[in-house]
């Protein structure tokens, strides 16, 4: 698995060094995803040492994300101040995103297919 | 016995944070598993809520709880390029629908972002809060270091990550049903479109197809957020 996590860490480092070099706003890690994407089309296949640490990482995904998210005790106040428009806007947000979404995907599929 | 030494050693050591952090996450998995995968029960809620106890039990400040788990958030990079795997697995399904996808991706991508944005603002939330609520869409790591990008919060924008993803895991095949959306691909890129990894958790369970455009929808959308939401933010302040 060593060899798929220097995979994984070389990306990133080459991705924040092209997004400082570049002064980029995008994230270095997220350049980083697209140069492996790349590489991976490129080589036409991933190898069983990545795909082990990739499976790693996302496995426990959402564990990465608790220290970032628990600041949020650090917001009490803008949480109480705005919380009816927070909610209103996640809750009903949410549903019209998510019917458009849908809605528009299968409406421009049903057309391709009466084209064929 | 040094029962002084060793509560200083506890109050004041990583591990600490580190061994509650893991194991209130491995409670959350246990539970989520017992309850047979109830998405209100998803193991970062429950141990979310553990660990977030304890913190202001103990009156721990933030700053004090990150040191200690810094570590684990170190990972949210090699995992953002981990994203890359599962994205490149699903390529393949692109073909087969290539304008339908592109266009719901960029018109829908923007529409969720405008209606969510344009509700705050009309219900006069403050810009870190209007900020914080653009990235909600997208992947929680690609979320957060997207959001530190564009001066939002991100803490706040974690926090709309994880409740946009479960509301569409509760309510989409609720929705789609009342829709009468035909395809298990448009009800999956939907869901991985607009609730990411928690929606293509629920993706997985309408049908293989479904998984697969939500996984493709989720890696599609990250990127090109991340990527161009920091320059149309530039570009309006």
């Amino acid at each position: 698995m060593l060899k798929g996590i220097i995979t994984l860490l070389s990306f990133q480092f080459l991705g924040e060094c092209i997004s400082t070099l570049f002064s980029l706003l995008v994230p270095g890690p997220v350049i980083g995803m697209v140069l492996l994407l790349i590489f991976l089309i490129i080589r036409k296949s991933s190898f069983p040492s990545l795909d082990h640490a990739v499976a790693n990482h996302l496995r426990y995904l959402p564990l990465l994300f608790i220290p970032a998210a628990m600041g949020i005790i650090t917001q009490a106040d803008i949480i109480s101040k705005e919380f009816w428009a927070i909610l209103v806007s996640l809750v009903i947000g949410t549903i019209i995103a998510l019917m458009f979404s849908a809605k528009l995907m299968d409406y421009l599929t049903i057309k391709q297919e009466e084209k064929r | 016995m040094n029962v002084d030494a060793l509560v200083e050693y506890i109050t004041s050591t990583p591990l600490t944070w580190l061994l509650l952090t893991l194991g209130a996450f491995k409670f959350g998995i246990i539970v989520y598993e017992k309850s047979n995968k109830q998405v209100l029960l998803q193991p970062i809620i429950v141990s979310y809520l553990i660990i977030m106890s304890v913190i202001l039990f103990t009156g721990t400040t933030y700053e004090e709880y990150f040191k200690g788990v810094e570590i684990i958030h170190f990972f949210l990079g090699p995992a953002t390029v981990a994203l890359a795997l599962p994205l490149y697995n699903n390529l393949k399904y692109i073909k087969s629908l290539f304008v339908p996808i592109m266009i719901t991706l960029v018109v829908a991508g923007v529409f969720s972002i405008l209606i969510a944005v344009g509700l705050l603002w009309i219900l006069g939330a403050e810009l870190p809060t209007i900020l914080s609520m653009t990235t909600k869409s997208i992947t929680a790591p690609i979320a957060i270091i997207t959001s530190e990008q564009i001066g939002a919060i991100p803490s706040l924008a974690v926090g709309f990550v994880i409740i946009t993803g479960i509301i569409g895991a509760l309510l989409g095949t609720t929705l789609f049903k009342m829709l009468k959306i035909k395809h298990d691909t448009s009800k999956g890129f939907a869901l991985g479109l607009i609730s990411h990894g928690i929606g293509t958790a629920r993706a997985i369970e309408i049908s293989e197809k479904a998984a697969a455009f939500s996984a493709l929808a989720m890696g599609l959308g990250g990127i090109i957020t991340a990527v161009f939401l920091p320059l149309i933010i530039q570009f309006i302040f």
